[in-house]
């Protein structure tokens, strides 16, 4: 075995010191900068919506389905019920079985995603009000997790609701039948374009933005920032090293950057 | 920020700003030890929201959450009815996360230091709550820490209006609700956790005021935890 | 904040190191540990120091973390091999090699059954490995530890309880001894094993050292008096 890939597994920590002393991070990064981002959108056909998002090795498909359902109470919302799979194709970290804590923690995220930036107004997926809605299931399967599936999931949400086409669906008032249009398509409303940003905190001092899975396992820290717009979504740190509020500054300047650029990212992609 | 010009007078400003800091918490209560059989334990209420705490450790570990350098943190997190939903789960993460922060877990590897947290009533800012109770009942245990934690929320008001430690129906009006976690060493930010969109002014706002109230949290710990060492040492 | 001897402290808090020497060697105990360069507070509790040097914490806890020679009282869980496993509350159960109770070879096996309550002293305590306990000293006595089967009362107390009978300043079992005749086995571990004349004296022993925790040694005294008056009636 080549001596840097004994030193890499024996000391990793010490082995991303060296790299970070001068800057750049083992796979040849700064530390700002994110990793190749792909976005692929429409590649699940038999969905309403679908995309497919690649950060760097970190892969994540989305698919959204459509189906009919009696509204709550209150009569014209919809339902958005995203749900985040990790299965243990992704990663040796995940046995088979039912959805892990770190699965379950983040489809709460997503959860929180939406409704903190509403980038989807429930209203809009009202078709008969106080009869019939909406429902969004909205499916993430990480394929490959190699670090920052937050970012992966969030910017695979993003793209799968801009491409996502609901049928027309009429109902005869009388007889209460419903028909569905599958030859005309409407596309969702979706005003906003929230973009996360996630960093970690390495040796309780240095940040880098888009870890690895290498660099999420040496992290004393993680922090993310949801931006849209102009305006901030959501912060979220839990725990880890304290930062100062230089730090923090900096962080989310460096996340209004990334949101501008993958909005335009999307943006691109739809337009084409 | 929208290239938007509002008119708005100093002395309104002024007063506004003035209202803000001279917010306060709601009235802080705790029974420290309230429960006999658990290490430590604590009965802990901010204002009408009521959490009861009890810690344990460092205790008897299960193998397959053995850690061989350091001690294994767990959280549970009881609702006041029905089952844990994934809401819970975050909640117990963020709360794991921090309070591993705090804990000096390398003393006592291959043991666990688990925090057990019931809700008793959620009146607005229970995140910070359940924080602050937490870290009260490691505190009555005394387990090794390098330093305390305080959470403070504040809630944004659809007008832009900063409410320190929102009650139940100011967090359900708002447009943003911000809950800030500092630690006693030098009030850096240990955690942060939002809902709802607010701006960077409206950030920088939050962070100062809640840093402020922290102080008189960690001064509320000090005070408890002399009343209670005076009284048994 | 920084602390000085005598003061409530709390985790975070600084160690004020300014009106020591900078060149004196000083001595820290449990609760102070050094972080980059600073000692800092790991425990709330109460900060004391002894000559030359030597700073620690006092606080209290109900939780065991076994250190080397403390007399601790434990229970025989399990017997693994040569060893028997027994609990002593803390973290891990504690190790007890046959061999090591007074007079016991290879051929005289010590009579020790599981449940038995052992009176023992921690040889070695490492937060790396498990707590080794021994029931003789260095020279093979038992000098008061081995088995305690003769009846009695086991019962749990807080860690700080335990410090303040031991404390050679304590007069509550001077003040019962006066009147009561009794056996204890006080283990640094919390937990308190007593046997007096009769069981209704035993009871009354344990509730006046439970309740002993808050108080100081007047109001000690005056509890001993009103005990050995009732217990008087009693018998």
């Amino acid at each position: 075995m080549p001596l840097f890939k004994t030193f890499k597994i024996t000391q990793p920590k010490e082995y991303y010191e060296k790299f970070l002393e001068k800057d750049v991070r083992p796979d040849n990064r700064e530390l700002g900068e994110f990793r190749p981002t792909v976005l692929n959108i429409g590649c699940v056909t038999t969905a309403e919506g679908s995309s497919l998002v690649k950060l760097g090795n970190t892969s994540v498909i989305c698919g959204i389905k459509a189906e009919v359902a009696e509204p709550a109470s209150d009569g014209k919302k919809g339902y958005l019920v995203p749900n985040v799979e990790l299965p243990p194709l992704c990663s040796t970290n995940f046995k088979p079985g039912p959805p892990s804590e770190l699965a379950q923690v983040l489809s709460q995220n997503m959860v929180d995603f939406l409704t903190d930036s509403k980038c989807v107004r429930l209203e809009d997926l009202c078709i008969v009000p106080g009869k019939l809605v909406w429902s969004l299931y909205i499916d993430l399967v990480c394929l490959d997790f190699d670090g920052n599936v937050m970012d992966a999931c969030t910017l695979a949400l993003m793209a799968a609701l801009r491409n996502t086409l609901l049928p027309v669906v009429t109902v005869d008032e009388d007889s209460g039948e419903i028909t569905t249009d599958v030859s005309i398509h409407q596309k969702l409303s979706i005003s906003k374009c929230p973009v996360s940003t996630s960093f970690i905190i390495f040796d309780k001092k240095i940040l880098l933005v888009d870890p690895t899975s290498e660099e999420e396992d040496l992290a004393t820290g993680a922090l993310t920032i949801i931006t849209e717009g102009d305006n901030l979504c959501s912060i979220y740190k839990p725990g880890g090293t304290p930062l100062t509020d230089t730090q923090m500054k900096t962080c989310i300047d460096r996340a209004f950057l990334r949101g501008r650029e993958a909005e335009r990212l999307i943006e691109e992609l739809i337009d084409k | 920020m929208a290239a938007a010009f509002i008119v708005v007078r100093k002395e309104d400003l002024e007063a506004q700003q003035n209202a803000e800091s001279c917010q306060t918490l709601r009235c802080l209560t705790s029974e420290l030890g309230c429960l006999t059989r658990s290490d430590g334990s604590v009965s802990f209420s901010q204002g009408d929201t009521t959490v009861l705490a009890v810690s344990y450790g460092p205790a008897e570990v299960r193998i397959n959450q053995e850690q061989y350098d350091k001690a294994t943190v767990e959280v549970v997190y009881k609702p006041k009815v029905g089952l844990p939903r994934p809401i819970d789960r975050k909640r117990e993460a963020i709360l794991k996360s921090t309070l591993e922060a705090a804990i000096v877990t390398s003393l006592h590897p291959r043991s666990s230091i688990s925090i057990i947290i019931q809700e008793t009533e959620d009146l607005g800012s229970n995140m910070a709550c359940c924080i602050n109770a937490a870290c009260l009942a490691l505190l009555d245990a005394a387990v090794h820490m390098a330093f305390m934690v305080a959470a403070v929320a504040v809630s944004v008001m659809e007008d832009g209006q900063i409410k320190l430690d929102p009650n139940k129906k100011e967090e359900l009006e708002g447009r943003a609700t911000l809950t800030f976690v500092f630690d006693s060493a030098d009030l850096k930010v240990v955690s942060v956790v939002t809902s709802g969109t607010f701006s960077q002014e409206e950030y920088k706002k939050s962070i100062d005021l809640t840093r402020l109230a922290a102080e008189r949290v960690f001064q509320f710990y000090r005070d408890s935890l002399s009343k209670k060492l005076m009284q048994s040492i | 904040m920084k602390v000085c001897v005598g003061q409530v402290t709390l985790p975070g808090d600084e160690f004020d190191m300014s009106p020591l020497e900078s060149n004196k060697k000083i001595v820290v105990g449990p609760g102070l540990a050094e972080f980059e360069g600073m000692i800092k507070i790991i425990k709330p509790g109460i900060l004391r120091y002894r000559e030359p040097a030597t700073y620690w914490i006092d606080s209290h806890q109900k939780r065991y973390v076994a250190n080397k020679g403390d007399l601790v009282v434990g229970i025989v869980t399990q017997k693994v091999g040569d060893i028997f496993r027994v609990d002593i509350g803390s973290s891990e159960q504690a190790s007890l090699s046959y061999l090591s109770f007074e007079g016991a070879t290879k051929r005289n096996r010590p009579d020790v059954k599981i449940g038995d309550i052992v009176y023992a002293n921690v040889l070695v305590a490492n937060k790396d490995m498990e707590a080794e306990l021994v029931c003789i000293d260095s020279d093979g006595h038992s000098n008061g530890l081995g088995v305690i089967r003769s009846g009695g009362f086991l019962f749990q107390s807080s860690l700080h309880l335990v410090r303040k009978l031991l404390n050679p300043n304590c007069v509550l079992q001077k003040t019962l001894g006066k009147t009561f005749e009794f056996e204890t086995a006080i283990g640094m571990n919390g937990r308190i094993w007593v046997r007096a004349q009769s069981d209704i004296q035993t009871i009354t022993m344990a509730n006046a050292i439970l309740a002993s925790e808050h108080m100081n040694n007047v109001q000690i005294e005056t509890m001993c008096k009103k005990l050995c008056k009732v217990a008087s009636k009693m018998d």
